[in-house]
């Protein structure tokens, strides 16, 4: 977001000089660059745009669930845009977000010029582009978008039109370009800090990257090696998910979920490293524990592998198999509560204040750990045999992905933004966008847990009469929720073209080397001879 | 060796002493650990089959 502002500022700190001016026009420079700062703004940017394509798409279902009955699309295509909403969330909004952000701030905050392969991480992005029309076409072919929700599980993806299969090479081409964008991060990170920057100094966001790419190219080739196998069942013949031919679907969801519980863990990982900056910087303290953090986050996603069966409770599993899921589970939260206490103990006593970044970070650790608690009670089999593919289970885990991923993904923003771009965003705006993002996702879900407890399906664009008044409720909520966060939008418009000068240290206790060693805004080329840190305090 | 699995039992539980921390930045090998981590993850599991086997024998 910085480029448009980049050619203008004064060259401190010996760093660098700004090369961008004679560089090739903007239209070659977007399709040609391998500017880690260039392509992080372009992730980020093209990730608010799928974020809107995908609120845009969970405002069609929630207009279909304000009354009972069918009002606003056919049953089909709700089934398509539940399925679709979920994966350009995921795979369109959320994760590439996070590259962005990894883009921008890891050479940044390691000392480093670039990342380690600046070509690929341009290749990274431009893959994108393609799976995302492929996805977004599926809408409008014969048979319309895969309709099996994200999960594709057979027989329901063995089913469906071309659709399906646009969308299992969408999925094939987004997973590329993320193992391709894993491999970027964690070379860059094993390899090119700056001396002295050894590892357990790095600040906490770095570590959840590192540990996140570890996970994507462990979990990505899964979920291809998945959906090829669903690929040739329905085109060449195999039986591998059809008991007709032998085969069996509930292997799917085995393969699928081992693939599936890792990727939880990825959309919220790097969520839990911009916390773990933001935290103390306005808490105006060191954080608290910081060892204990990357040892949490390391334990976290060995744990993330072997948790896939609480997805499948209900399937059909022996019962020492749902007790061995249930135990592993529940010991999950344990690393995670390290986390939680560790930022709570982190605002201890401190001298906090409540700028936009603190409060969504503040709203995060609540609505997080709320939705932590229903997932646990989601890991007791029992219960989850009774809230399995209820409404719970869509207010569980848009708990832990709206105010966990998202409110991350808006806190870092509005903390970043200054540095980006070097002006400040409209403060008051944004505590607006805040608290009526947070008093709107409330309405919108809450009423969720309440409708699952009752009974209600999950995926159903009916329902019967008594669920009528939350679910009217509920909508309301969504609607104020979506377009609140135009807000945002306006208010990070507004903040480029003619926000306030930032201040190069905008955030007095911000002590990563992008506050402490850099003008805001950065400049096109940074870190061009490394910064020397040994023997200095500069930490996390 | 019995520092680095001391390390990534703590690392299990999530928390580390500062002074245990100091200790494990002078001591170990970062792929000493990644070792002890993947040992210790399949202990874990091991112990949970264990267990699950224990409470539901008859």
């Amino acid at each position: 977001m910085a480029s448009a502002t980049t050619h203008d500022h004064a060259h401190g700190h010996g760093h660098g000089h700004d090369h961008d001016h004679h560089g090739p026009g903007p239209w070659t420079r977007i399709f040609t660059t391998t500017n880690h700062k260039d392509i992080g703004s372009m992730y980020l940017w093209f990730s608010l745009l799928m974020f809107f394509v995908g609120g845009a798409m969970a405002l069609l279902i929630r207009a279909e669930l304000f009354q009972p009955g069918l009002q606003v699309v056919q049953p089909e295509v709700f089934n398509s845009l539940t399925t679709v909403h979920a994966l350009v969330m995921i795979f369109g909004a959320v994760m590439p977000a996070f590259v962005g952000f990894a883009n921008w701030l890891i050479p940044l905050q390691i000392g480093a010029a670039d990342m380690a392969f600046p070509r690929m991480n341009n290749w990274s992005f431009w893959l994108m582009i393609p799976a995302t029309i492929l996805l977004m076409a599926s809408f409008f072919v014969p048979g319309g978008a895969a309709a099996s929700g994200w999960t594709l599980y057979p027989p329901l993806s063995t089913q469906g039109g071309i659709g399906v299969d646009m969308t299992i090479m969408a999925i094939h081409i987004l997973g590329a370009s993320s193992i391709m964008g894993s491999i970027n991060i964690i070379t860059t990170i094993l390899n090119m800090r700056a001396p002295g920057m050894t590892l357990m100094r790095m600040p906490m966001f770095v570590w959840t990257w590192l540990i996140t790419a570890y996970l994507i190219i462990a979990v990505m080739p899964v979920l291809a090696g998945c959906i090829t196998m669903l690929l040739t069942d329905r085109h060449f013949g195999t039986s591998f998910f059809n008991a007709a031919g032998g085969g069996d679907p509930t292997m799917f969801m085995h393969i699928f979920w081992f693939f599936g519980h890792p990727e939880v863990y990825i959309l919220i990982l790097p969520a839990f490293g911009i916390m773990s900056q933001i935290i103390p910087a306005f808490a105006r303290k060191p954080l608290f524990g910081y060892a204990s953090m990357v040892y949490a986050t390391a334990s976290i996603a060995i744990l993330s592998f072997i948790v896939w069966g609480h997805h499948m409770f209900t399937v059909g599993m022996p019962a020492a198999g749902q007790l061995f899921f249930m135990y592993a589970t529940m010991l999950i939260a344990v690393p995670t509560g390290v986390k939680i206490f560790n930022w709570i103990a982190t605002m201890w006593r401190g001298s906090i204040s409540f700028e936009t970044p603190m409060l969504f970070a503040i709203g995060f650790l609540c609505m997080f750990t709320l939705g932590g608690f229903s997932g646990l009670v989601l890991s007791i089999v029992p219960v989850d045999i009774t809230l399995h593919n209820t409404y719970y289970v869509v207010a569980h885990f848009h708990y832990v992905l709206f105010p966990g991923a998202i409110w991350a993904l808006m806190a870092g923003v509005y903390f970043w933004l200054p540095k980006w771009t070097g002006r400040m965003y409209n403060e008051t705006l944004g505590k607006w966008h805040f608290w009526l993002s947070a008093i709107s996702f409330n309405v919108t879900f809450f009423p969720q847990h309440f409708l699952g407890l009752a009974g209600m399906p999950r995926r159903i664009p009916d329902y019967a009469l008594q669920f009528a008044e939350w679910n009217m409720i509920s909508t309301i909520g969504a609607f104020a929720l979506g377009f609140s966060q135009l807000l945002f939008v306006y208010n990070v418009f507004s903040c480029i073209r003619s926000g306030e000068k930032a201040k190069e240290r905008q955030w007095d206790s911000a002590d990563s080397l992008e506050w402490t060693h850099l003008p805001s805004p950065v400049p096109y080329h940074t870190f061009e001879t490394p910064p020397d840190l040994r023997g200095t305090n500069a930490a996390h | 060796m019995w520092d680095t699995f001391r390390a990534v039992f703590w690392a299990f539980l999530g928390i580390r002493s500062s002074q245990g921390y100091d200790e494990d930045r002078k001591k170990l090998k970062i792929h000493h650990v990644i070792i002890a981590g993947v040992v210790c993850a399949l202990v874990f599991v091991v112990m949970l089959l264990m267990l699950v086997k224990f409470i539901t024998a008859k």
